[in-house]
């Protein structure tokens, strides 16, 4: 692709005059300029109807573009817009041979796709790791705990860590031990959730059985692990039995541990 | 105008506390300023009020309002029963337009808010099922006035004092009140007799089911009929409350522990 474009300035002399050529040079700069209108107009347009604009709604990033003047979604279309006028002026400076075109068209082709994703994955990791903050805090409104609050800061930084890192890369920059500390990141996480959630884990597993199955269902008079009563309520973690005005709460993997009796008179 | 002004401020002389109604934020911040208790009362606390009560419903009758909302307000200890408080809200249109006087210890027990933050089952179970009642009251089975009966909470015991009148469509499913599609198939099983038992969480256990409590004793308002019957006496045998629509008069009455509570029309919501 690259090599075909090399002898567009030959072709074009070829065809017109030296002049022509830089007319042609001033046509592609107008053809770029409206082009980088349309995709302004069509990206922006795309992301409203997207629904981003109000996803992004409550953002540090949005909030700080508001501040002077811009949105998050207009920060997207320009930066689209941005690289299709790039394009054009490199095309035209190419065919107009104003610059050693040799060097600057390989040094850009390979450059500029870069360093727009890079600006991509900043935006983006921006947005999306605030939004996640707001989603996840929003979950845990109900929890007035003030050391609950760190989650969602985690969940923030996470995702910011992992977007610097992807920009970084497609920067050009060594990552290797920042990638290494997110491997440790993420192991840790997975393993100490793990450990932290076996016994929630377990009992899901073993609730989905009952539920899907239902061995037994409310109302049922049943014995489990030597406690005996009515079923209350089954849910995906615990067994709800209630005798004589207490309820036991039994975890399920309890009760597929220790089996059913289920009573009939 | 003085006159008028004389008689507002002996009017809103020696109150206790003021129990606004869906204010606005304006409106809210002013009472807050003042040392007298303000409590907020409306379907959602819009101005992050430290004293809220939670609307179930919609009330439209505003003595329904105030019942519920002082009620609520000395459920939660805000008030005193021996306070005189005044009460703003909008009878006619969302803005304020009435103010009412009213003692605190006139409501303390109707038993409107205990039935939906003291019961067994979850409010919002309660609320999502006086909701269905109400809709269903209001529209009936393709125009035609249906009753029904909803057992709500204490679903094992329940269960173990009725028998099935047919098979169990709720069978191995696993419907929650307030699932949108519920609405729908609560309405159709209504064309059939029997009660729905819902357990605490929400879950619909079963329908068509016939209640086999001892009614002995049970004393509800006369005239009512089986239906109004088997609910006071499955809420007096157990821990459930019953959401009852009539189908002779149109009105949905709850009950809890063998007494009628509430009572309200469809139509108002």
């Amino acid at each position: 692709m690259v090599l075909e474009q090399f002898d567009l300035p030959t072709l074009i002399r070829s065809l017109f005059s030296e002049r022509g050529a830089v007319a042609v040079a001033v046509l592609v700069l107008v053809i770029g300029a409206i082009a980088g209108y349309l995709v302004w107009r069509g990206t922006k347009r795309f992301l409203c109807r997207q629904g981003i604009d109000d996803a992004v709604e409550g953002t540090l990033f949005e909030h700080t573009a508001n501040n002077v003047g811009l949105s998050t979604v207009g920060i997207l279309s320009q930066l689209a817009a941005l690289a299709v006028y790039l394009l054009s002026v490199i095309v035209a400076l190419n065919i107009a041979r104003l610059v050693d075109t040799e060097f600057f068209w390989i040094r850009f082709t390979t450059l500029l796709p870069r360093l727009f994703v890079a600006a991509l994955a900043v935006i983006l990791g921006l947005v999306v790791g605030d939004k996640a903050k707001l989603v996840v805090s929003d979950r845990l409104k109900s929890v007035k705990l003030p050391e609950v609050s760190i989650i969602p800061e985690i969940v923030k930084y996470s995702i910011f860590y992992i977007a610097a890192l992807i920009a970084l890369g497609q920067l050009g920059v060594t990552t290797a031990a920042l990638l290494v500390l997110l491997a440790v990141y993420t192991f840790g996480l997975v393993f100490l959730g793990g450990l932290a959630f076996k016994d929630l884990l377990a009992a899901g597993a073993a609730g989905i059985y009952l539920l899907l199955s239902q061995p037994y269902g409310i109302g049922d008079e049943v014995e489990i692990d030597g406690t005996r009563g009515i079923v209350q309520e089954i849910n995906v973690f615990v067994t709800h039995v209630e005798s004589d005005d207490v309820e036991h709460i039994i975890p399920n993997q309890r009760v597929l541990k220790r089996g059913i009796v289920r009573i009939r008179e | 105008m003085t006159a008028v002004g004389n008689f507002l401020e002996e009017f809103a002389d020696d109150i206790g506390g003021v129990c606004l109604f869906s204010p606005s934020s304006s409106m809210y911040n002013t009472f807050a300023e003042a040392d007298a208790p303000v409590v907020v009362i409306g379907t959602e606390n819009e101005v992050d009020a430290d004293v809220f009560v939670e609307l179930p419903l919609e009330f439209r009758d505003p003595t329904e309002r105030i019942r519920f909302g002082v009620e609520g307000a000395l459920g939660q200890d805000a008030i005193e029963e021996e306070m005189t408080l005044l009460c703003i809200l909008g009878s006619f249109s969302d803005d304020a337009d009435t103010v009412m006087r009213v003692r605190a210890g006139a409501f303390a027990d109707s038993g409107v808010y205990d039935l939906f933050m003291d019961s067994r089952p979850d409010p919002s179970v309660v609320r999502d099922v006086l909701e269905v009642a109400v809709e269903l009251g209001k529209k009936g089975q393709k125009g035609k006035p249906v009753g029904a009966l909803f057992v709500v909470g204490d679903a094992g015991k329940v269960m173990n004092k009725s028998r099935p009148l047919s098979y169990n469509p709720f069978e191995k499913s696993h419907v929650h009140v307030g699932d949108p599609i519920v609405n729908v198939m609560l309405k159709e099983f209504s064309r059939l007799d029997g009660a729905f038992v819902i357990s605490d969480s929400g879950k619909i256990v079963s329908a068509y089911r016939y209640l086999e409590p001892s009614a002995e004793g049970v004393d509800i308002p006369k005239g009512l009929g089986a239906r109004h019957m088997a609910a006071g006496a499955i809420t007096r045998d157990t821990n459930a409350i019953a959401l009852v629509l009539s189908e002779s008069d149109g009105l949905v009455r709850a009950f809890k522990s063998g007494e009628l509570i509430l009572e309200l029309d469809p139509e108002d919501y």
